[in-house]
């Protein structure tokens, strides 16, 4: 008998490849798990009954269920009994594999570690459709070289790095809270020194790499000021906690002239 | 004409002529000294403003290697007061808002800050307090909501040196700085309503929050007064003891000093940094009797008076910095006194309000003359580790103007430039006239001329609260 941590093991690869939800937490021991498993297969991998004649096995919590399960697991031609739950559980695992695969042989004969790779990224499930967008297609990468282009970002060899330099932007300059920001400050007008102007504070010799490091040195100042600005945020949300400046003119003398 | 030279004691007995022959002409601006002069000296510098002071000069930038076992620390290359400093608050007001009101608000400044020999703090302080300021800087006054997050921001260090220990600071020393704290304090102390007279830099004005000429500016000159003092004497004392153990010979004793990896050159650092903190929370306590004087007069608040800290800059210190020398980083105990530390553009220990100006430098004139804000530049980084004049610097000893000049006259003058004057005590006011003074603007001007600072901003006095 197999106890503990070995059991993941022993049913992990199975779990994944059937697209099992969570693959690494199954408990064997655990009634409830083992019930919901069983159930899980026979919905969307094995199939035996028809939709409705699954009531019985549907009935998680009855006293019944052990032993619908039991007719269940012979009319499957399971070498093994109930009471033999691992083995069940692998058994049954075995089972549904097979049967995926027999319903799929051509797609799995090709398969290679790469494609497998890449279809194992997301193994739960996810409601996010954006996680369903095919990155590499060559609608995407037009999609994003027009915003690109629209937006007056520079071209990037990478369309994704692309497609990060512009979130950038959208978040800086055209986000509800920067938009709002800009509106208060256009009535002052904004302060800007020409590039050529400011000081490097070394030289590389190379006009190209100077200004970059010019550019460099005034992103990593505006890094600076966000995090000063916070630094200062924490301070004054202390400061209306425990602050409490005092004066006492009694206490020394003042205007004397 | 100003010259660069240091004033350091020499050992030896030499002539005029004998003592020229050490000098040689750089440039217009500079003089080298050359070796010899002094036996063993790394580094030392006089600024445009240098006079004699008490063993080191006034107006001097002495150096010593970290990494040298034999370098010491001396609180005569610091200074009595130690870290007296400047700083300078903005206002959005015009000088147009502030003439009518001119001698009213002179008055209530002269009621919110408490000036002259002997005065005391008016903000509540017990010892333990004091033990926590002494340790603390600037953040205890942030902590008691005396001030501003962003003052901290732009304060020299950060308004802490981390170092401080208050158990270096002899109960004497506390005892003298507790009544004190909150207080100007006479001799060249003073809190001054300037307003711009002259933009030089405007890019360097703008990031200083300074938009226009006549916009009002408040300069607050302070230090740590009795306490600074008396942890000064303590440290002279202790060292002339360590000075016979360790078999280190000067020619005068005025030039005491430790190394500084021995128990007395720890004590003094550690002791100084405590005092440097007690004067950051001098000059906060300040800074917030100030902003209240104004939000009283204006029936506004500070905030809305926009009453920012442009900065807060160190005269008499002494610091641990990353210099270049001969080609290579050292780590080096930089001692200031009368002195400005001005970085450059980019150094990591300026506020990032700056980075790109430079470090400000606050230039206090004299009471009645201009003072400047200028800016930190790569040339001085190289050629004076990062230094810069602290002011006018005096030409007549104290008694001396006392003898020569009469305190009516002084007091009439200014009242004829048309800036108000409020003073506790009225006779020690020729110490302090102008007259006394090498011309605030030759300095200045020797020091852009020379590179090692740029001019920014010059700002004209309108009214004078002194001690």
């Amino acid at each position: 008998m197999l106890k503990g941590g070995l059991q993941f093991i022993m049913y992990r690869r199975k779990l994944l490849a059937l697209d099992f939800n969570q693959p690494e937490n199954f408990n064997v021991a655990d009634e409830s798990q083992f019930r919901n498993l069983i159930l899980w297969l026979e919905d969307q991998k094995i199939r035996h009954y028809k939709i409705e004649d699954r009531a019985g096995l549907r009935n998680l919590s009855s006293s019944d269920w052990p032993k619908t399960c039991e007719t269940y697991l012979q009319e499957l031609g399971s070498p093994y009994q109930l009471t033999e739950k691992q083995e069940v559980v692998d058994w049954i695992l075995g089972y549904a594999v097979r049967l995926e695969y027999g319903d799929n042989v051509e797609k799995y004969k090709s398969a290679s570690p790469e494609s497998t790779q890449q279809s194992k990224q997301t193994p739960g499930a996810s409601s996010n459709p954006l996680d369903s967008l095919d990155f590499d297609d060559a609608d995407f990468k037009a999609g994003v070289a027009s915003l690109a282009m629209m937006l007056q970002i520079p071209p990037h060899p990478d369309h994704l790095e692309q497609l990060k330099a512009i979130c950038l932007l959208v978040k800086d300059k055209l986000s509800k809270e920067a938009l709002e920001n800009a509106a208060k400050k256009s009535t002052k007008n904004i302060e800007s020194i020409p590039l050529d102007k400011t000081e490097l504070g070394f030289d590389t010799g190379d006009y190209i790499i100077n200004e970059a490091a010019k550019i460099l040195r005034l992103l990593h100042i505006k890094d600076l000021r966000d995090l000063q600005s916070h630094i200062n945020e924490a301070i004054v949300s202390v400061q209306a906690l425990i602050a409490n400046p005092k004066t006492d003119s009694r206490l020394g003398k003042v205007g004397k002239g | 004409m100003c010259r660069f030279i240091t004033t350091t004691v020499t050992m030896v007995v030499r002539t005029y002529n004998e003592e020229m022959e050490y000098l040689e002409k750089l440039d217009g601006v500079s003089w080298r000294i050359k070796k010899g002069f002094v036996p063993n000296m790394k580094k030392s510098i006089g600024l445009p403003d240098v006079h004699s002071g008490y063993g080191f000069a006034i107006g001097n930038m002495a150096a010593f290697d970290m990494g040298d076992p034999e370098a010491v620390v001396s609180p005569g290359g610091v200074g009595f007061d130690i870290n007296c400093g400047v700083r300078v608050l903005r206002t959005n007001l015009s000088e147009k808002d502030v003439l009518p009101v001119k001698e009213q608000l002179a008055q209530c400044m002269f009621d919110h800050i408490p000036v002259g020999v002997g005065s005391k703090g008016i903000i509540p302080m017990t010892a333990q307090n004091l033990e926590e300021a002494l340790e603390m800087g600037m953040d205890w006054s942030l902590r008691e909501g005396y001030i501003w997050a962003e003052d901290k921001e732009h304060c020299e260090e950060y308004g802490r040196m981390l170092q401080a220990d208050p158990s270096k600071v002899s109960s004497r020393a506390k005892k003298r700085g507790l009544p004190q704290l909150g207080t100007l304090g006479a001799g060249n102390h003073y809190a001054e309503i300037q307003v711009v007279d002259e933009i030089y830099n405007n890019f360097a004005a703008k990031k200083m929050g300074i938009e226009f000429k006549g916009q009002v500016c408040v300069m607050i000159h302070c230090g740590s007064r009795g306490l600074g003092h008396q942890v000064a004497t303590d440290a002279l004392v202790a060292m002339e003891k360590a000075m016979k153990r360790d078999k280190i010979d000067v020619n005068d004793r005025q030039l005491a000093c430790a190394r500084i990896s021995s128990q007395e050159g720890q004590d003094y650092l550690k002791g100084m940094a405590s005092a440097a903190n007690y004067a950051w929370v001098n000059r906060s306590s300040m800074t917030f009797l100030a902003r209240q004087a104004f939000a009283k007069m204006f029936n506004s608040t500070p905030d809305d008076l926009d009453m920012h800290m442009i900065y807060d800059v160190s005269h008499n210190i002494a610091k641990i910095e990353e210099h270049m020398l001969e080609g290579k980083q050292r780590t080096l105990l930089v001692h200031r006194k009368g002195s400005t530390r001005a970085f450059p553009p980019h150094h990591p220990l300026i506020p990032v309000d700056y980075q790109l100006t430079g470090q400000p430098v606050l230039i206090g004139g004299t009471m009645g003359t201009c003072s400047y804000i200028l800016t930190g530049t790569e040339q001085g980084m190289a050629d004076t580790f990062g230094t810069t004049c602290h002011g006018a610097g005096r030409a007549l000893s104290r008694a001396k103007s006392r003898r020569n000049l009469d305190y009516t006259d002084v007091l009439a003058k200014l009242q004829e430039q048309g800036i108000s004057i409020r003073v506790a005590s009225p006779k020690l006011v020729m110490e302090e006239a102008p007259e006394s003074y090498k011309n605030v603007t030759d300095v200045v001007d020797t020091c852009h001329r020379a590179g090692i600072s740029q001019k920014a901003i010059k700002l004209r006095p309108i009214a004078v609260i002194k001690g």
